[in-house]
């Protein structure tokens, strides 16, 4: 079985592989300073609950570079296995036209792939985690960059820290889009908001390349607003995990 | 000058500012730190300074808004002790004209009530009222005059330094506008997002609440970040750095008559 590791910056995903399909996901906080021997302990006991499947391989990738060398000493101590780190020198089959690859997040590499192995057309990839990004890859399958805004939680806490007389509220969707209340207010803005910015964004990106460009979201937020959001086709909880499977399986090959 | 000036203090979350008005006019403006642990001397040794450099006018009123509950009492020290006048504090009591469909309406805080006013004023037509503060919060006023309720966002300023601190490998950035949509570069991108993703916020929001009033209301902008905003966004008419501070004159006029 394969292990995919997405470090993200506030949730680390698990999921494990048997083919192309997944068996097996998990979510942890994403936790500076937690060591290696506590990974151990805590994904061996996940690994545990599922009959402690053999591991073949494993693909990280990690935007969060303190936690970087835990992931990689974790996994050669406890699954004894030398993880494959997306990023520089790593083969992914896709072309990366960004001014410097080696700066592009590798989990919006990972999204890229997995979302034009399923199209194989003009796509725009977005991922609604902490930050809301934005990736479009053409329809010969060039990574051409993208955009990357707040994301729609850290921008809530920031307004209930932030604003003197705001508190936090349930993040619903509000029966109308003019609030009378303010917990109402806030919420319009937050969901009604969110969704006119992704879907904003897609005309502007679609204006500026292909009309006809496809539309995968992904990330903590997708089920949430991929609903309210006109633009987007599909949401694909796991799309990182699978474009981590993706890299594994193309650097396997050679 | 002779019958004296008008002074508008509009206390937000992050900066206060002050205006000067010779009948409609707004002669002189500051802008200071909105900061609750500065006592009623300093702001009194501020603003003293500030009035003698527009020549000391006498004060014959000051109206206040305030959106931080703990500036109320440091204000109406400020006003008593140094300017020898009682504030008008927009509040419950106090005249708007203007009708406040909101399940409380003394709930809604004192600037949005301001700034719908001194927009209807201006349109005397359905209007949306976009204040691009702290939040970015949008307010609706009917065809006749009600304020309605609003919309309340997360702002550019606080979005942007939540991203900053929470993305572990992303880094501040100028708030420009960047030539693509589609960023070749993480500065790019990351600009590109605020400015274009902030931007399909506001004309996103605007089109829904049209659609839900049924109306081609009109918009206006206000706040900070307008200026930066506005020439990129399809649906704001006008931006008026000055709004809060005008619905200030025109309540105080209102409340002057009676």
């Amino acid at each position: 079985m394969l292990l995919a590791i997405d470090v993200g910056n506030t949730h680390t995903v698990f999921g494990l592989y048997e083919g192309p399909q997944l068996r097996h996901h998990w979510r942890l906080q994403t936790k500076r300073g937690r060591t290696a021997d506590e990974y151990g302990v805590l994904v061996g006991d996940l690994l545990e609950g599922v009959g402690r499947p053999p591991i073949g391989g494993i693909a990280v990738s990690s935007v969060v570079p303190p936690l970087t060398q835990v992931i990689e000493t974790f996994c050669r101590t406890y699954l004894r296995i030398v993880p494959l780190l997306a990023g520089p020198g790593v083969r992914t089959g896709m072309a990366i036209r960004y001014d410097d690859p080696q700066q592009v997040g590798t989990d919006r590499i990972a999204n890229a792939v997995a979302a034009y192995e399923r199209t194989h057309d003009a796509t725009i990839v977005v991922d609604l985690g902490t930050a809301t990004k934005f990736e479009y890859v053409s329809e010969r399958g060039e990574y051409l960059g993208g955009a990357i805004a707040p994301g729609l939680g850290i921008a809530a806490d920031a307004l209930f820290e932030r604003a003197a007389r705001l508190y936090r509220v349930e993040l619903v969707k509000p029966k109308y889009v003019i609030g009378r209340n303010t917990v109402h207010a806030i919420q319009s803005g937050l969901i009604y908001g969110y969704a006119a910015l992704v879907d904003g964004m897609v005309a502007r990106i679609r204006r500026e390349t292909l009309p006809r460009a496809r539309v995968i979201a992904t990330g903590g937020f997708a089920p949430l607003l991929g609903g309210e959001c006109t633009s987007i086709d599909v949401v694909d909880e796991f799309l990182t995990l699978d474009g981590l499977r993706l890299i594994y399986e193309r650097n396997s090959d050679q | 000058m002779s019958h004296g000036v008008f002074l508008a203090i509009d206390v937000s979350n992050m900066q206060t500012v002050l205006g000067v008005y010779d009948g409609t006019r707004l002669e002189h403006h500051w802008r200071l730190q909105t900061d609750s642990e500065r006592t009623a001397d300093e702001y009194g040794v501020l603003v003293r300074n500030l009035l003698a450099g527009a020549s000391n006018p006498r004060i014959r009123g000051i109206a206040v808004s305030s959106s931080v509950p703990p500036m109320t009492q440091v204000v109406d020290d400020l006003c008593r002790t140094y300017l020898g006048v009682t504030p008008l504090f927009v509040g419950p009591g106090v005249r708007t004209g203007m009708p406040i469909l909101y399940d409380k309406p003394q709930e809604v805080s004192a600037d949005r009530i301001v700034n719908a006013m001194a927009a209807y004023e201006r349109t005397r037509d359905a209007t949306i009222i976009v204040d691009f503060s702290t939040a970015t919060i949008f307010d609706y006023v009917s065809e006749k005059g009600e304020y309605v309720g609003g919309v309340i966002a997360p702002g550019l300023g606080i979005a942007s330094d939540a991203l900053f601190d929470r993305a572990a490998k992303l880094y501040r950035v100028e708030l420009v506008k960047p030539k693509h949509v589609i960023g070749r570069n993480t500065v790019h991108a990351i600009q590109s997002g605020l400015i274009y993703g902030y931007v399909s916020l506001v004309d996103g929001l605007v089109a829904r609440i049209r659609k839900e009033n049924k109306v081609n209301a009109r918009v206006l902008a206000t706040g900070g970040y307008a200026p930066l905003l506005a020439p990129e966004s399809e649906t704001i008419e006008e931006v008026d750095e000055f709004l809060t501070l005008d619905g200030l004159r025109l309540i105080y006029e209102r409340n002057a008559e009676s």
